[in-house]
C-alpha cells in the first residue's frame, strides 16, 4: 500500500533528523496511519511547556492531506477548544502529494510559535492577542503552565 | 505448404510463422528459423517471385532491413508481417547517400534496434547515451496493459511497405500525423502525387501488443504514452520508491508516479468523483500536484484501473457527460438513464430505460403545475407557531423516508444545488461535484467569507 510504504519512510526519515520542536513520537506498530508526538515550542508564552499533537493520516496518503489535532489544551488563536487546527498547507485545495510531514510538522511549529491572529479560530483570543498583547501573554503563560505537558530535556 | 530450406549450419530451436506480402500482392506463410538472417529469407522468397534475391528488399516497421540482419532482433511476433518489394535501384548506394558500385549491403537495423527511448517534449537527446525504447500498451485482446510495438505504414495508401527517412525522436512524432516522411514502396507514384507533390510522402505510426500472437494487420494496440521505463531512475513522488514501469505526468514539471500509487490516486479520485469533464480529452485527472495543463489527454490510461473501477469510470463519465450536456438522469432508483432531452420540455420519459414518466425540474413523478419544491424553511431548524412539526410531518410519510434522509441531512450548494452531507471538519465547504468546487458556508449557506472564517469556522 502506498500510504505504509511512504509512512514507513518518512517515519524514519522524521526520527533520524532529530528535530528538537516535534519529539517523543509514538506509532503504533499496527496502525501507521495515526502518529503522536510532543511539540516543544520556543517562542514565549509556549516555550513554558509542551503540547501533544495527534496527526492522522488517510488510507488515500498521499493524495489526500492528513489531520492534525491537539491533545493537549492550548491558549492560541490558530487552535480551538477541541484541538482543531486549520494549516494551510494540510488544507484541501493547498495539499501537494509530494509534501512531507516534517515540513507540515514545521509549518505547525512555525504557527504555534507565531499566532496569526488575521485567520483566527478563536476569535476572543484574536482580539485580545492584537488589542491588548501583555494580557494575552499573561494569560497564555499561566494557561500553558496550567495545562501543558512537560518539555522533555535538552 | 511451404518448403523449408535447412542450413547445416543452423539449427532450429523454434520457428516463427510468418507472413510475406510481395509487391504483387500476394502474402506467402513461411516458417522462419529466428536465426536465420535476412539474405536467408531473400534467398527462399526470391525464387517464389521469380528474383534474384539480390533484387528483394525486405521491409519491416518503416526500415528495410539488411541483409546481415538476424530475424531474432527484429522483434516480430509469430504471425507478423514482412514486405517483399522488389528493389527499383540499378545502382545501390549506401546510408550516407555516397554512390558505390559494388553491391554491398543496403538497408539499415530494424527500428526495435535503432530507435531511443522517447520523450515527451521535443528536446533532442543525445543520442548514444540513450537507451532503447520500451513501449506500453493497452490491448483489448489481453485485457491490460502490455509491451507494445512500434509498426509503421503508409499515411497514404496504409501499406506496410513504407521506409521512414528518419526515426521518430519524442512522442509527438510518433502520435501527431505527418511529422515523419518516408517512401511508400507498395504504390510510390500514386503516394507521392496523392496531393500534387505538394507534400512529402508521410508515415502512420500504430502500435500492436507485443504479448498474444497478431490477429492480422488491423489487430492494433492503444499506446499508453505516458507510461514509461524509468531508465531515470526517478522516484515514486507518493510512495518515493524507485519503480520500473512509472508514469510521467503531461505537465512542464513532468512529476512521476509509479503504477501502484497512479492507481491509488485514481481510485481516490473516482470514490469522491472528482475527476474532471474535459470538453477535448473526455473524463480525466490532471497530474496530482496539481500542475497547470497537465490533465491526461489519452483516457486508456484509466484502463490501469480494475475491471468494477473502470466500468465505475465509464459510469461517471458518461453521467458527467450528459449532464454537461445539458441532460438528465433518470431519477428511478437503479436505472439512472441518461438522458438528453429536446428543447425545455419538462415532461421526461425514460425511454429505452424504465420508463419512468417525470419531472425535468423536481425530478418526480410528472405533474401537472408547479413543482412541490421543499420550503426553504423546513430544513432550517427555525421556531415556528404551528402545533404540528411540518419535520416530523414530512418524516412520517412511508414513501418519504430517503427523501427526508436527504433533506435533513444534507444541505444545496449554493451554486450548483448538490445536496451535500458534512461529515465532520469545519464549516467551509469546498463543493465536489466535479466542475463546481464551490467554497461555502454550511453556516450560512452563501459563499466562504471571511467573517465565517472569524466567527464560526468550527461551529
Amino acid at each position: 500500500m502506498a500510504a505504509t510504504k511512504r509512512l514507513q519512510k518518512e517515519l524514519g526519515d522524521i526520527r533520524n533528523s532529530g528535530l528538537k520542536s516535534f519529539r517523543d513520537i509514538q506509532v503504533d506498530d499496527t496502525n501507521i496511519l495515526t502518529w503522536q508526538g510532543l511539540i516543544v515550542p520556543d517562542n514565549p508564552p509556549y516555550n513554558k511547556g509542551a503540547f501533544k499533537i495527534e496527526i492522522n493520516f488517510p488510507a488515500e496518503y498521499p493524495f489526500k492531506p492528513p489531520k492534525i489535532s491537539f491533545k493537549t489544551k492550548i491558549y492560541h488563536p490558530n487552535i480551538d477548544e477541541k484541538g482543531q487546527v486549520c494549516l494551510p498547507i494540510i488544507s484541501a485545495e493547498n495539499w501537494k502529494p509530494a509534501t512531507r510531514t516534517d515540513q507540515v510538522i514545521q509549518a505547525l511549529v512555525a504557527l504555534v510559535n507565531e499566532p496569526e491572529p488575521e485567520h483566527p479560530l478563536r476569535a476572543d483570543l484574536a482580539e485580545e492577542y492584537l488589542k491588548d498583547k501583555k494580557k494575552f501573554l499573561k494569560n497564555a503563560e499561566e494557561f500553558t503552565k496550567k495545562h501543558s505537558e512537560k518539555r522533555p530535556p535538552e | 505448404m511451404q518448403q523449408l530450406f535447412f542450413f547445416g549450419k543452423h539449427t532450429i530451436s523454434n520457428t516463427l510463422n510468418i507472413y510475406i506480402k510481395t509487391s504483387n500482392g500476394s502474402t506467402l506463410s513461411m516458417n522462419l528459423n529466428p536465426q536465420w538472417d535476412i539474405k536467408n529469407v531473400k534467398e527462399i522468397v526470391g525464387p517464389k517471385l521469380g528474383l534474384q534475391p539480390e533484387e528483394l528488399k525486405i521491409i519491416f516497421a518503416g526500415k528495410e532491413l539488411s541483409d546481415t540482419v538476424i530475424i531474432a532482433d527484429c522483434d516480430l511476433g509469430q504471425c507478423s508481417v514482412l514486405h517483399a518489394v522488389k528493389t527499383k535501384r540499378p545502382v545501390k548506394f549506401d546510408n550516407s547517400g555516397v554512390f558505390s558500385e559494388e553491391l554491398e549491403d543496403v538497408g539499415s537495423k530494424p527500428l526495435c534496434e535503432t530507435l531511443k527511448d522517447l520523450s515527451n517534449n521535443e528536446d533532442l537527446p543525445d543520442n548514444n547515451q540513450q537507451p532503447k525504447a520500451h513501449f506500453y500498451v493497452y490491448c483489448a485482446t489481453c485485457k491490460a496493459m502490455k509491451q507494445g510495438k512500434l509498426r509503421v505504414r503508409c499515411h497514404f495508401c496504409k501499406s506496410g511497405a513504407f521506409t521512414v527517412h528518419s526515426d521518430p525522436q519524442s512522442w509527438t512524432d510518433v502520435l501527431e500525423s505527418k511529422r515523419i516522411t518516408g517512401q511508400c514502396e507498395n504504390r510510390p507514384e500514386e503516394c507521392e502525387n496523392i496531393l500534387n507533390n505538394t507534400e512529402p510522402t508521410f508515415a502512420d505510426f500504430y502500435f500492436k501488443c507485443a504479448e498474444h500472437t497478431s490477429l492480422g494487420e488491423d489487430d492494433e494496440a492503444v499506446p499508453l504514452f505516458l507510461v514509461r521505463s524509468n531508465v531515470r531512475s526517478i522516484p515514486c513522488l507518493a510512495c518515493g520508491d524507485v519503480c520500473n514501469p512509472i508514469l510521467v505526468f503531461p505537465c512542464l514539471e513532468g512529476h512521476v508516479t509509479c503504477l501502484e500509487c497512479f492507481n491509488v490516486y485514481c481510485s481516490s479520485r473516482l470514490r469522491d468523483r472528482q475527476f474532471y469533464q474535459h470538453a477535448e480529452y473526455g473524463y480525466t485527472l490532471p497530474c496530482p500536484t496539481g500542475c497547470e495543463h497537465s490533465y491526461i489527454t489519452e483516457v486508456h490510461h484509466f484502463r490501469l484501473l480494475s475491471e468494477p473501477q473502470y466500468a465505475q469510470y465509464q459510469k461517471f463519465a458518461t453521467e458527467e457527460y450528459v449532464l454537461n450536456a445539458g441532460g438528465v438522469l433518470c431519477p428511478q432508483p437503479n436505472c439512472g438513464m441518461g438522458i438528453i432531452p429536446e428543447g425545455d420540455c419538462r415532461k421526461i420519459a425514460c425511454i429505452g430505460g424504465c420508463g419512468f414518466v417525470f419531472c425535468r425540474l423536481c425530478l418526480q413523478g410528472y405533474h401537472i403545475g408547479p413543482c412541490d419544491l421543499p420550503d426553504p424553511d423546513n430544513t432550517d431548524r427555525k421556531d415556528c407557531d404551528y402545533n404540528v412539526d411540518p419535520v416530523r410531518a414530512s418524516q412520517a410519510r412511508w414513501d418519504e423516508a430517503s427523501k427526508v434522509t436527504i433533506k435533513v441531512s444534507t444541505k444545496p450548494c449554493p451554486k450548483c444545488k448538490t445536496p451535500t452531507e458534512r461529515d465532520g471538519g469545519c464549516m467551509h465547504m469546498v463543493c465536489t461535484r466535479s466542475g463546481c468546487g464551490f467554497n461555502w458556508c454550511w453556516v450560512c449557506q452563501t459563499p466562504w467569507t471571511r467573517d465565517c472564517m472569524g466567527s464560526h469556522w468550527f461551529g
